[in-house]
């Protein structure tokens, strides 16, 4: 992997509330890979996803995207975030919340969609498997159909990364199995990463593991495997997988 | 009834209310939808801090309440922008200071206040000419702003977090909604007075938002309903020779309730 990495995060802490949420994590995700981050709740995910997407600034430390650490950058970015953050109420349909997504790239005003940016649109409907609710409303969808709408509207904006918080929380099992295949399918266009609480729910096609606890420690790996699986089990934290408390097993060396 | 329109007072005091009802039904929407309600009602309690300003200077009372209510809502929004914690405290603080300084400069004031009452409860009969040009000036403003800033403001209000990866300048825009609340909150104080001006503001929102399924959809339908409601609020007063702003807040609420009702009829069949 001699690209550039599509997120770099050198030494970045986060103190909030006086307390330090993320203490020097480091991290480098690289074009093509599945990277999955994954640590308990109050583990910092979150936090480490905001700052990436400019939501938070850190206390110290860089985010680069594509090599730079311009604001502008963030463009490239596609993120879905915790579901249920914003209001499903809001009266917008389908299709002008996927549209939403392009504003990003559109510098100018005032802001207006071309021909362009409805075939995306349409184009991301298409892969999601919801062109036909385009005219709905969100409020009206089923769970799963809300989520893919979320995930079109981070797909229209062409990221080069993918970021997911905790996407499988509120769906149910049949719907959880479709999102991982929909994900596998948008693997070659982009990067993913994943960041979970739930190490149950880590697909196969994951290429990366790191865990995240204040510090973050990962886990290099190409292909997946039992002994990957077990490594994440090796966070010095305790996690719980399909509601089994895992004891605390041997600490491992941090990311330098 | 209708040779009462042949009177300039009368003819004045429909146009103010269209005016409003036009102000109240885009940033309503805003309101409503983003969820500002407390909000616009501790901005439009301020703003009677500006009218006592205004009286104890000597310059128009509504130049005063447009002055510190603006500054009221930036400083409000700039204060929500960077801790993010106990708005309601807030707001419940600028609502009562707004109301304390506006009573304090009122008595500080030398001589009686004639018109004091027409700001807290609005009195729509008295609106004079050059209030009516103020006011057309303004909607044209909102207009202007929320046609250029339509995408913008969507996004803002939607979804603020995601409008900040996309780089949109969120904290400007939310900062101008809030002085588009200052502004609408301003005209209003004319026509349904302080004490009354979030009913205005929200109900015709509110109830739009029950029968539209985009941003601009229910401004439009909001308008409508609040140009109804304003209409036969000032009908009514006259008819009946009662305040006029109480009676439109009146034709608003049993408006909402009726739709309200009828929303969990259709909805339980």
């Amino acid at each position: 992997m001699s690209s550039v990495p599509v997120i770099e995060v050198e030494d970045l802490w986060v103190r909030l509330h006086g307390r330090d949420v993320l203490e020097g994590v480091s991290l480098a995700i690289h074009p093509n890979e599945f990277y999955a981050i994954i640590g308990p709740n109050g583990g910092g995910k979150t936090t480490l996803l905001r700052v990436i997407l400019g939501l938070l600034p850190p206390s110290r430390g860089v985010v680069r995207i594509l090599g730079s650490t311009e604001a502008a950058m963030r463009r490239f970015l596609g993120y879905v975030p915790q579901f249920r953050t914003f209001d499903f109420d809001y009266p917008i349909t389908v299709r002008e919340m996927v549209l939403s997504g392009r504003l990003g790239h559109i510098t100018r005003l005032p802001r207006r969609y071309d021909e362009g940016d409805h075939a995306r649109a349409e184009e991301a409907l298409e892969t999601m498997g919801i062109a036909g609710l385009a005219d709905r409303q969100i409020r009206d969808l089923s769970g799963g159909e809300q989520q893919r709408v979320i995930i079109a509207r981070a797909l229209v904006g062409d990221p080069k990364v993918l970021l997911l918080d905790e996407p499988t929380v509120y769906v149910d099992a049949p719907t959880e199995a479709q999102f991982y295949e929909i994900l596998d399918r948008l693997r070659d266009r982009m990067a993913i990463v994943l960041v979970t609480h739930d190490i149950g729910v880590i697909p196969e096609h994951v290429t990366r593991v790191a865990c995240l606890n204040r510090r973050i420690y990962t886990h290099d790996s190409s292909e997946i495997t039992a002994d990957m699986l077990e490594a994440a089990y090796h966070c010095p934290v305790d996690l719980i997988a399909h509601g089994v408390p895992h004891r605390v097993l041997s600490e491992h060396s941090r990311e330098e | 009834m209708l040779e009462v329109l042949g009177f300039e007072f009368f003819r004045n005091a429909l146009i103010a209310g269209v005016l409003a009802s036009i102000a109240c039904g885009i940033i309503g929407t805003y309101v409503v939808v983003r969820r500002m309600v407390s909000v616009s009602g501790g901005i439009s309690h301020a703003a009677f801090g500006g009218i006592g300003l205004g009286y104890y200077f000597g310059i128009d009372p509504l130049l005063g309440a447009a002055g510190f209510t603006v500054a009221t809502a930036l400083g409000m929004g700039t204060l929500q922008l960077r801790a993010r914690q106990q708005m309601d405290t807030l707001i419940g603080a600028v609502w009562a200071a707004g109301m304390a300084i506006g009573i304090l400069f009122v008595y500080l004031t030398p001589g009686f206040a004639p018109d004091l009452f027409s700001y807290l409860f609005g009195n729509i009969l008295l609106v004079p000419q050059g209030d009516i040009l103020l006011m057309a000036a303004l909607v044209a403003i909102i207009i202007a702003v929320v046609a250029f800033l339509y995408q913008e403001l969507q996004a803002v209000t939607f979804d603020p977090d995601y409008a900040k990866v996309m780089c949109l300048p969120v904290e400007r825009l939310s900062l101008l909604l809030l002085v588009l609340i200052a502004l609408t909150v301003v005209m209003l104080i004319r026509v349904v007075g302080i004490i009354l001006v979030i009913a205005l503001l929200t109900l015709p929102a509110a109830i739009s938002r029950l029968y539209t399924t985009r941003i601009w959809s229910m401004m439009l339908l909001a308008v409508v309903l609040g140009i109804i409601f304003t209409v036969a609020g000032i009908g009514l007063s006259y008819l009946a020779n009662v305040p006029s702003g109480a009676t439109i807040i009146l034709v608003s609420t049993i408006a909402y309730a009726g739709a309200l009702g009828i929303e969990r009829l259709r909805q339980g069949t």
